[in-house]
């Protein structure tokens, strides 16, 4: 792995480097409006190829006053990103003039920053999920690691998009209380749970209104594995899964 | 590298293979993967060649079942010719001379498990590329990587049938909780003079290990139970 051959390099004609790939990443996040605000959910799990290395990496953060910035992709890009938006914070801190950074700017900030390294080759490898509330204004938004980047009712990366898009689709209402909102997202991780390969049963779900952020301490989900079906797979068929 | 549909079938998987005093235990995962999707979390990795002879498979699924199949097909006719059960050596040397022949085109990691009535329990390797090797235990697939050192420790020689299938069923467990490609249920086959016991452990009555949690129904049954302290800002 470390004998990486001169064409593999990251070190090109300039002396610069820059990311090829990956190494401790973060699977699906799902965000999603309700009637007071996001909700936002993401395992915390960090893995690293195909072991499950860390399995109590918090992937979802307060920002300011008014924003939840959920992330996946690799977590050392994360952890900068991070930094960067401490520093936002401090600056508008700093003026001390009763302002405070929204949730749309905060989005605003992060796709310019996404997009600006993505036109220099040298992306931050991650897909982000920016909510929040600010003045009753919910906002909830997404950033790819290419500058891609839109809001939507509901948003979800990685596998998130194939799996737990169709079901936001299906059930999804403005107006889902608290509960109704932790049922549907449960309902999302657990499919995420069984067919993401880099998925732990381990979450943790977050919530930003206009009174405040919570996170919640990492839980487990019950896993169903009791249909007749999975008993005797082969009966019938020797040889088949 | 997100959802491929068109990546080959490939059963990442742990698998083990243990003898004990009377007979052997087979152990495995239920995942299969097709790129990082899982395309079924409850599969049956260890398959009948005969009745007194199982093969757990790792590797690319197509490749190990249709392997068993044509072996199955041969000890079926074998064990008519002979007129009694074939032997586990006979049906693992099978399986070696497929894998063998046509090394540069299968990728398959299998362990034979079985007993006849000359040898009693025995576990036949065939790896990659078709070598055979007869040992006490066998490990593989990709959640292998991880049981190395546990069987280093925890392996003993004549075991009880109770021990050796507690042991098979914390190991891949263990591998569970580590490798991405391996999951669902622990399937498990115990074969010894008398028969063939079939097993199985679900997800959920499975030991918790370090930094896995005790599941719940909902966050909501948390919230509800103990007020002061769940959330944090």
């Amino acid at each position: 792995m470390e004998a990486l051959a001169m064409k593999d390099s990251a070190i090109s004609q300039n002396g610069t480097e820059r990311t090829l790939y990956p190494y401790v990443t973060g699977t699906s996040v799902i965000g999603m409006k309700y009637k007071d605000g996001i909700i936002m959910a993401a395992d915390t799990g960090g893995s690293y190829g195909s072991t499950l290395r860390y399995k109590s990496l918090e992937r979802i953060k307060s920002i300011g006053k008014h924003s939840l910035l959920g992330a996946s992709g690799e977590i050392s890009d994360f952890q900068e990103l991070l930094r960067y938006l401490d520093e936002l914070v401090l600056y508008d801190n700093m003026w001390d003039d009763g302002n405070s950074l929204g949730p749309k700017e905060v989005h605003n900030y992060l796709t310019r920053v996404m997009y600006n390294r993505r036109n220099k080759f040298n992306p931050l490898w991650n897909s982000l999920v920016l909510g929040g509330v600010k003045n009753g204004q919910k906002y909830l938004g997404m950033v790819s690691m290419i500058g891609t980047h839109f809001e939507d009712n509901h948003v979800a990366t990685g596998f998130g998009n194939h799996l737990a898009r169709p079901i936001l689709r299906a059930e999804w209402r403005e107006d889902l209380s608290f509960e109704e909102a932790v049922k549907l997202m449960e309902k999302c991780l657990l499919v995420l749970l069984y067919r993401d390969r880099s998925a732990i049963n381990k979450f943790q779900i977050a919530k930003i209104t206009e009174e405040g952020v919570t996170i919640s301490q990492p839980y487990a989900l019950k896993t169903h594995w009791g249909f007749s079906a999975f008993q005797n797979p082969s009966k019938g068929a020797e040889g088949s899964w | 590298m997100d959802l491929d549909l068109n990546a080959p079938h490939s059963m990442g998987t742990t698998i083990i293979g243990v003898t004990y005093d009377g007979g052997v235990i087979l152990g495995a995962d239920s995942r299969t993967s097709t790129g990082m999707y899982v395309a079924n979390r409850a599969s049956d990795k260890i398959t009948q060649l005969t009745d007194n002879v199982y093969i757990c498979r790792s590797g690319s699924a197509a490749d190990s079942q249709v392997v068993s199949d044509y072996v199955r097909y041969f000890l079926h006719q074998h064990t008519i010719q002979l007129g009694q059960p074939s032997t586990v050596k006979v049906a693992a040397n099978l399986v070696r001379l497929l894998s063998y022949s046509n090394k540069n085109m299968l990728q398959m990691g299998v362990i034979i498990g079985g007993w006849d009535k000359y040898e009693g329990g025995q576990i036949y390797s065939v790896p990659l590329g078709g070598t055979i090797l007869k040992q006490p235990f066998a490990i593989g697939g990709s959640g292998s990587s991880y049981l190395y050192g546990f069987f280093d420790q925890a392996w003993k020689e004549g075991m009880s049938k109770d021990e050796a299938e507690k042991l098979v069923v914390k190991a891949v467990s263990l591998a569970i909780a580590r490798d991405g490609a391996s999951g669902g249920v622990v399937r498990t086959v115990i074969i010894n003079a008398d028969g063939v016991t079939k097993n199985f452990y679900s997800g959920d009555s499975l030991p918790l290990w370090h930094e896995e949690l005790e599941p719940h129904n909902s966050l909501l049954d948390i919230l509800a139970s103990s007020s002061p302290e769940p959330m944090s800002t």
